[in-house]
């Protein structure tokens, strides 16, 4: 009977994974529930019984339902199935695991770089094993691409912030130059830390591999920064503002690289002008905008004029 | 299984070399590229009898070690030489492996012979230790080991499970467990190919180099035998393994498969 209840759980288990296996092709792996590395484990009797019941809505929140938790196979390990109901069921995804190590892997990157060994001191810290980097790529690239995710969210944040208080009428409302300085400024700051070692960062970013990740995060992050300048336009002017701006940012990103000023001020000054630069662009472009339509108006009224004396003529 | 070995051990090496054509060489030097572990690992070689994989995991890390030290001597070029000296002295205690070991394991006393005579002969003397034991029934406690390997021995288990079993029980969490075995082949004139190379070379081999041509007849029918790529993975996800996965070697001759004790 506990055969058969097994190699029920066993076939369910595998048209789950089966289901699993297609979801995995997306950019996100499916949460999926496992047990915390110090956790303790929990294998009761009941759960093999029923496997969708209640321990998949006790957990966090999954996309697909009939989420089921890891469980121990039964077997010859009494030390395992013997320990049912005291131990707590502390669940978390595979994903949610990999962020943890990440995060604390990125205070070991001034000293190994983004590689593959600041990820296994980091999962060092977290009480597993050095191999857990293996979990990763061993270039060290979802773990800038991680940090840099984190980095446009902290950004997010604070211009969210910004805007709340500016809607609370306690701060002003900043000129349109003043606030892309400060956004970008925000942002690069956050390099800070890491700075010595964001050169190699940029060119893993750069590997065909990284390119859509990296490129969508870029944009994402302009995309940001104008939504919280005011910009709701979606005309034609959309495409040249995010790019002006991501002009901006990547080449002030590049100055970064090699300054050497005290407090980066040769950057802000650069930066500075940049946005300068293009608020006269933008400027001069609805100038020519308007001399543009001066002139087309001109000449129409010179056809107009010419036609009517051609008609007058004909008249006469 | 183990008279087999014992007859084999002596001339295992050269009888790899000649019935892969010294291709078995490239396949470990991958797997222990694609753990790429850092100095400070603690490896557990199952069936690992005459140490092939762990002299090239003691290589890795050895220069993997070498680079450590050397990016760190190059931030002492701020220094004055008084404070080199005395990083000296501290590193003396640093070996040059990080702290690194491997424990061989297996279950043939004679290839464990013939490991630590290779060993000896190699230069290998730190980072080794050399243990009997049984997969299925591995002599050592609960988390214990960073990374788990098993290279052309799985197939000789006679309970697969309990050996994957035991792999989980020894590997700490956040461990990783790496198998090297020969699989399927999918594509059908490869296949075709390797079928007529296994049944009728290797056995002639076998007897003209090691004399002993129904060693070499079991070990081509055992490799028909043992389940195929996706199969295994099963039974590593049953073991309770996560993030697993396997890379076929040479279109599925040999195949790594990987998972993680989460």
């Amino acid at each position: 009977k506990m055969a058969a209840a097994g190699g029920l759980r066993r076939a369910g288990w595998r048209l789950w994974r089966a289901r699993r296996a297609v979801v995995r092709c997306q950019q996100y792996p499916p949460l999926r529930a496992l047990q915390g590395s110090a956790a303790l484990r929990a294998a009761s009797d009941e759960h093999k019984k029923e496997p969708w019941a209640s321990s998949s809505q006790q957990h966090f929140e999954s996309p697909s339902p009939g989420h089921q938790p890891e469980e121990k196979p039964q077997g010859p390990h009494p030390s395992y199935t013997g320990q049912g109901g005291q131990q707590s069921e502390d669940y978390e995804s595979e994903e949610q695991l990999q962020h943890r190590i990440l995060t604390a892997a990125l205070e070991f990157v001034p000293e190994h770089g983004w590689t593959a060994e600041a990820i296994a001191e980091g999962a060092k810290t977290l009480g597993l094993s050095v191999a857990a980097a293996g979990l990763f790529h061993s270039d060290g690239s979802e773990l800038i691409l991680h940090f840099v995710s984190d980095c446009n969210t902290k950004l997010s944040e604070l211009l969210k912030k910004e805007q709340k208080l500016v809607q609370l009428g306690e701060a002003e409302k900043k000129p349109i130059d003043e606030f892309l300085r400060d956004a970008v400024e925000a942002r690069l700051r956050m390099l800070i830390p890491y700075i010595e070692k964001w050169p190699q960062a940029l060119s893993v970013l750069l590997l065909p591999r990284n390119i859509p990740s990296s490129l969508s995060l870029l944009t994402s992050m302009i995309d940001d920064i104008w939504h919280y300048a005011g910009d709701q336009s979606t005309d034609f002017n959309w495409y040249t503002r995010r790019a002006v701006l991501t002009a901006i940012y990547n080449t002030t990103e590049l100055v970064m690289m090699q300054d050497s000023s005290p407090g980066f001020e040769d950057t802000w000054r650069f930066l500075e002008n940049r946005v300068a630069d293009a608020m006269a662009m933008s400027n001069t472009a609805t100038q020519v905008q308007s001399t543009g339509e001066a002139v087309v108006q001109g000449l129409m009224g010179a056809a107009v004029t010419v036609s009517n004396a051609g008609t007058c003529r004909a008249v006469r | 299984v183990y008279q087999v070995f014992e007859n084999v051990a002596k001339k295992y090496d050269v009888m790899n070399d000649s019935m892969t054509l010294g291709i078995h060489r490239v396949w470990k030097d991958i797997l222990v590229h694609k753990m790429n572990p850092c100095p400070g690992t603690l490896l557990l070689d199952v069936a690992g009898g005459t140490g092939d994989i762990a002299f090239r995991f003691i290589n890795y890390v050895h220069s993997v070690r070498q680079r450590q030290l050397q990016r760190k001597l190059r931030q002492h070029q701020n220094l004055s030489w008084q404070e080199i000296f005395e990083s000296y002295q501290n590193d003396k205690f640093n070996n040059s492996l990080g702290d690194s070991q491997v424990v061989v394991c297996d279950i043939n006393r004679e290839m464990l012979k013939v490991g630590k005579q290779k060993a000896q002969h190699l230069g290998y003397s730190e980072g080794l230790s050399w243990v009997l034991g049984n997969a299925e029934e591995l002599p050592f406690d609960d988390d214990k080991f960073d990374v788990y390997t098993i290279a052309f021995g799985i197939r000789n288990v006679t309970r697969i499970d309990l050996a994957l079993q035991e792999a989980y029980r020894v590997l700490k969490p956040g461990g990783r467990f790496l198998c090297l075995e020969f699989s399927h082949v999918s594509n059908p004139l490869l296949s075709r190919l390797y079928d007529l190379y296994s049944f009728q070379v290797i056995p002639v081999l076998g007897e003209v180099i090691a004399g002993d041509w129904r060693s070499y007849q079991y070990l081509v029918e055992s490799i028909r035998q043992f389940p195929p790529q996706e199969e295994l993975k099963a039974m590593i996800e049953d073991a309770g393994f996560f993030r697993v996965d396997y890379e076929n070697l040479n279109f599925g001759i040999v195949a790594i498969h990987s998972g993680f004790k989460l």
